[in-house]
């Protein structure tokens, strides 16, 4: 990566709205995007002074040393895990070492639906001067694309509820910029109804803007439902099965709200 | 009767700030819960939602046929707009916060308009 598509990339997290939760923990990745062991490796590399990352993967919990933007080493696992490299400083001399840490991330957090980060005070580990391996150099090592700049909301929401879409149209700035599936309906209604529709829907809100999932059930002939995601420039139409409604719903405040 | 519904199921739901029961042939909001005191402005603004989404005169607000039920999620609120399978102009109207367990609340919202309606 050039250090100007490096700088991109963290002006773009600077930009994105931090998700915290109830106990202080960040998501950093939801449902593999973007794959758990890059967004780990990316909050390495964001991690300049000594800190003890702690990253929850479902029901594992991993905490590292970070130090410098470089990995100092896995500093314990829970559940408890005998793993040997737990508590090993890492050091690009030893690629046994390094590669039992990949695996070992990989067996805690790689299937991981969602991996949230705390940054904690750091712990006593190894000695002052191991300084551990650079984020970038684990990224090289162990083939993981170190690209985590995370995509714009509409994307993440498409993303996210990709497999409960049988057909998307993705409007932006009046051009249509994707279609999956059979989307001829949805050009359809995009053409002839959607103009009036917001209009009308307009005065009832009283002009209320910003973003808006709306969702119409059995919409379709067939008993499949609409629903049209307003963002900013963005319009996105997608038919779906009633079933969807929840994660739609709660995967739509997870990334608006 | 039917304000008792409407606050039982609020009282179901934290995050259900505000419940109305509508008639879609004569645009009005008939019944609210007690709690949540809307103005008269918010509560035709909601039923002329409600008109727009489920198809007041049969007419789809998108795509091919007016559904049972829509709804519309903002950054801080979900409307959602329920018909009665019975009576296709008994509607009701649900103002709830952004952190629900939304399939849930759908379905003890269906079963509270089903006995609201005299569906049961």
């Amino acid at each position: 990566m050039s250090e100007s598509d490096g700088l991109t990339q963290r002006l773009a997290l600077l930009a994105m709205p931090v998700k915290v939760d109830k106990t202080g923990a960040r998501a950093i990745s939801e449902n593999g995007a973007p794959a758990p062991v890059a967004a780990i490796l990316g909050e390495i590399d964001n991690t300049v002074l000594e800190r003890c990352l702690v990253f929850d993967c479902g029901p594992v919990t991993v905490s590292i040393i970070a130090a410098g933007r470089r990995l100092r080493g896995i500093f314990s696992v829970s559940p408890q895990n005998d793993a040997a490299i737990i508590g090993q400083v890492l050091s690009r001399e030893e690629p046994e070492a390094l590669q039992a840490a990949h695996d070992l991330l990989l067996e805690c957090c790689g299937g991981a639906g969602r991996v949230a980060v705390r940054s904690t005070p750091a712990e006593a580990f190894g000695q002052g001067g191991e300084r551990g391996v650079s984020a970038t150099g684990l990224a090289e090592l162990w083939d993981v694309a170190l690209d985590i700049a995370p995509k714009p909301p509409v994307e993440q929401f498409l993303s996210v509820n990709a497999a409960a879409f049988s057909s998307v149209l993705h409007v932006r700035k009046g051009e249509i910029i994707l279609t999956e599936g059979d989307f001829e309906a949805l050009q359809s209604i995009w053409s002839t109804q959607v103009e009036a529709f917001r209009k009308a829907h307009k005065k009832t809100i009283r002009g209320e803007e910003g973003a808006q999932l709306i969702c119409l059930n059995g919409a379709f002939e067939d008993g499949s439902s609409v629903a049209m995601v307003l963002y900013e420039d963005d319009i996105v139409l997608v038919a779906c099965g009633a079933d969807s409604f929840g994660a739609m719903q709660s995967s739509w405040h997870r990334i608006f709200a | 009767m039917v304000g008792d519904e409407l606050d039982a199921l609020q009282g179901k739901y934290e995050g259900c700030t505000a419940l109305a029961f509508a008639d879609l042939s004569t645009k009005m909001i008939l019944v609210t819960d007690s709690r949540s005191n809307l103005p008269r402005e918010a509560l035709d603004s909601l039923c002329a939602e409600a008109v727009l989404l489920l198809g007041g005169k049969g007419k789809p607000a998108l795509a091919e046929k007016p559904g049972k039920m829509a709804s519309v999620a903002t950054s801080g609120q979900l409307r959602v707009f329920l018909r009665s399978e019975q009576e296709p102009n008994d509607v009701l109207c649900c103002i709830c916060g952004p952190m629900m367990d939304a399939d849930a609340f759908i379905a003890d919202a269906q079963a509270c308009l089903s006995v609201i309606s005299g569906d049961d």
